[in-house]
């Protein structure tokens, strides 16, 4: 499968970045989901499912198993060299 | 709010925690609530972050709010991306936190409770968060750069070629004491190996399941392969009860070493990424929870602590690691109080998503507050157990003995009441055979874990679930750990190798993967089979190496902190980096100092070395047994020359620039507006 481009600033990934800002924008009803909605952000951006929906978006792509193989392909190189502390 | 009503809401938490201070620090002869301790962190972190790290954010950083960070100027979608403050604190975090808050307090318990707990609460609000926030915001303001490239911009040559080999020493000696820590857990104990053997086929079950039916559904998978965690979990139970499969996961510690060893050496070198990647979410997953739940327990549950404020072991005659409080206590626990490794962090991928310049106080500083906490309940939960059970737990074969009856003897004698019926049955009731000479704290944090759980919820029916579940836990995580570590290791020893000549730097070309990541397995197995053929048990002399080389670590981090801080024309303000720089000095400079030339041979690598070509016959095992001893002596002094070489650069050039010779220029990227200000006032 043949990606597009890498562009740095297109629609798609200032919409992107616009999901990973939710939290700050969202006019949540109360505290409680606000605080829910927070700690799924920060959960999908743990786990990587924040990086799909925005590699999705800058290759505008939509998901499916070709699709998420190339994201893990990328996500490789980048983990790879991440080091954990102990 | 007012300002008086706030100024006395603050004079209140000042209050409450000086009285949580002085009911910790001033009890003797009588047990205290763990929520003492809980209640001391949380006013002493609130205190810390509402004005130290305020005032260091205001006048010694100057953090701009106009400043455009390289998440919002080199913005890739990838890797730089502006991320909500709280989401990039949660992925801080969670990078940070690994098993070395969890098992340096508990070895740290031997002097008691007391000298631990003070240096995790100071050691982190004046020294390790100090470290994180100012390293992540050096890092903000030079596009993310890594400390060894900050140490060679900004110190000189010998900075960055000391920080590098710094870098790859830690984590050598961290994955040989680390995979040390899952041997000792999961030796001779059939239900531990069960369930770590089956988040093999968990995790290639939850790669498939992401791959071919639910593309990208990390949060879901890792979900559903926690609950079957839990039911490989509940199934060990019953293969440890079995005598026909029960013996092929009773396995020996060099049996163990062996295959980890070669699991090391295959994560790094072939692509099992299907097996990895799920496995470190589940892990992740796991630890997230594992914490939560900890904390949720010790407030809801309020064990009472039964080790005392101090032992007889301040002297330096402890069992499970020699050496008095000054400096040992302040190298055995690194990451609750200040942990060079977390520099690696703060400068690695946090740097790219921070999206405002003040949001850096609150992630760096902030989440080395919440890792400080953890440390807390690690502490909590070695000293809920009776001292007794505690000292048989974790003394080695080779100082209380090896029958239940002499080791239970021992330790009864030096004032800590342990029967040996009575650590058959606490075996019994987690489900090992034995819990004598289980060396390395994460069977005693298991055991202090499943104590508090089961006073509660399930009882002491499934407190063997609670045990098992807790070592599932850390050797699960250690083990990601050593992937993720021994690949960083091969791709760093892959650069530098390129330097001599490129085919070897190619991270595609076979040769080279199977030959660097055969060196990494190969310097880290060492240091894991020394460990595993130690008679005193290995954490004796590995654990205080890994200090030293993590506080090494933070030395140079701080070394580079403080540099910068001068150039930056704010030398009065040095001290706040420079007083944790002294200290971890002194610390450091001793321990190593006492690693090496002590003459008590169970301080001393070389008085032990002495010791065994004077005492023992000269076979094979003592022979390698002197050599280890030998190594060990030399990597400590290699790593403090090193890291004195660039203390000495450092001091040099503050002295340089404060006198004038030299001109004290930083090298930051430019001054760039951030659009986010106009867009918010807008």
């Amino acid at each position: 499968m043949s990606l597009p481009e890498f562009e740095s600033k297109s629609t798609s990934t200032a919409a992107a970045e616009r999901r990973s800002q939710a939290p700050t924008m969202a006019s949540a009803p109360t505290w409680f989901f606000g605080t829910i909605r927070l700690l799924l952000c920060t959960l999908r951006e743990i786990f990587d499912e924040s990086a799909y929906a925005r590699f999705l978006a800058r290759h505008e792509l939509s998901s499916c198993p070709r699709t998420y193989a190339a994201f893990l392909r990328e996500q490789e190189g980048i983990k790879a060299r991440r080091p954990k502390c102990c | 709010m007012t300002k008086s009503i706030r100024l006395l809401l603050w004079f209140g938490v000042a209050m409450l925690g000086a009285l949580a201070l002085a009911t910790i620090a001033l009890h003797r002869g009588e047990q205290i609530n763990a929520i003492w301790l809980v209640l001391a962190a949380f006013c002493t972190y609130a205190l810390g972050y509402r004005f130290y790290s305020s005032f260091i954010s205001a006048k010694v950083l100057a953090l701009d709010a106009q400043r455009a960070t390289p998440a919002e100027r080199l913005n890739d979608g990838r890797d730089f991306l502006p991320t909500n403050k709280w989401v990039v604190f949660g992925h801080h975090f969670a990078a940070i936190a690994g098993p070395g808050p969890l098992v340096g307090p508990v070895l740290a318990a031997q002097f008691g409770y007391l000298p631990g707990t003070l240096w995790i609460l100071v050691g982190a609000v004046f020294a390790g968060c100090v470290q994180d926030f100012v390293i992540l915001l050096f890092s903000v303001r030079r596009d993310g750069k890594s400390l060894t490239e900050m140490a060679r911009d900004e110190i000189g040559i010998v900075g960055g070629f000391v920080a590098y080999a710094a870098v790859i020493s830690i984590i050598v000696i961290l994955l040989g004491v680390a995979s040390l820590i899952v041997v000792n857990a999961l030796k001779a104990s059939p239900w531990g190996v069960f369930t770590i053997a089956m988040t093999v086929p968990i995790a290639l079950l939850m790669g498939l399941y992401l791959r071919r039916l639910r593309p990208g559904k990390v949060l879901e998978v890792s979900a559903l392969g926690f609950i079957l965690v839990m039911l490989a979990i509940w199934g060990g139970q019953w293969v440890s009860q079995s005598p026909a499969v029960a013996p092929w996961f009773t396995l020996t510690a060099s049996t163990l070493a062996i295959v980890i060893i070669i699991y090391g050496f295959a994560a790094s070198a072939l692509p099992v990424w299907l097996l990895l990647a799920p496995r470190d979410y589940l892990s992740t997953f796991v630890k997230l929870g594992t914490i939560g739940l900890l904390a949720l327990g010790i407030i809801a549950l309020r064990p009472t602590l039964h080790m005392p404020p101090l032992t007889r072991f301040i002297d330096g005659s402890g069992p499970i690691f020699a050496g008095s409080i000054f400096p040992f206590a302040f190298i055995t626990i690194a990451c609750g109080a200040i942990s060079g490794f977390h520099s690696l962090i703060s400068s690695g991928t946090t740097p790219k998503l921070i999206r405002r310049e003040p949001e850096a106080r609150m992630v760096g500083y902030g989440a080395m507050m919440a890792e400080s906490m953890v440390a807390i309940m690690a502490m909590i939960a070695a000293c809920v157990l009776q001292p007794g059970i505690y000292f048989a737990i974790n003394s080695p074969a080779g100082v209380v003995g090896q029958a239940p009856g002499a080791a239970a003897a021992t330790i009864s004698a030096w004032g800590f009441p342990v029967t040996a019926a009575g650590m058959h049955a606490l075996a019994q009731a987690v489900g090992e055979q034995t819990l004598f000479n289980r060396t390395g704290g994460a069977p005693a944090f298991a055991v202090g874990m499943a104590h508090i759980f089961s006073s509660s919820l399930g009882g002491q029916a499934v407190m063997a679930i609670w045990y098992h579940f807790a070592i599932m836990f850390e050797a699960l995580f250690i083990l990601t750990v050593l992937d993720a570590g021994t690949r960083v290791g091969r791709f760093m020893v892959q650069d530098a190798l390129s330097h001599v000549w490129k085919p070897l730097g190619r991270t595609s070309w076979y040769p080279s993967i199977l030959a660097t990541s055969a060196l990494i397995v190969a310097a880290w197995g060492s240091f894991l089979w020394q460990g595993v053929k130690d008679p005193l048990g290995g954490i004796n002399s590995l654990w205080p190496l890994f200090g030293i080389s993590n506080q090494l670590l933070a030395t140079v981090a701080l070394c580079v902190a403080t540099t910068v801080i001068v150039k930056m024309g704010k030398a009065r303000y040095s001290l706040v980096t420079l007083v944790p720089l002294a200290w971890l000095v002194a610390v450091t400079f001793t321990a190593s100092w006492q690693k090496m030339f002590n003459p008590n041979p169970r301080i001393g690598f070389l008085a032990h070395a002495r010791q065994l070509a004077s005492s023992a016959a000269p076979t094979h095992a003592v022979s390698q047994l002197i050599f280890n001893d030998r190594l060990d002596a030399a990597v400590t002094g290699i790593l403090v020359s090193m890291v004195a070489l660039v203390l000495l650069e450092s001091i040099f050039l503050w002295l340089s620039v404060l006198s004038g010779r030299t001109q004290g220029r930083v090298k930051e990227a430019p001054f760039v507006a951030t659009r986010f200000a106009a867009e918010e006032q807008g």
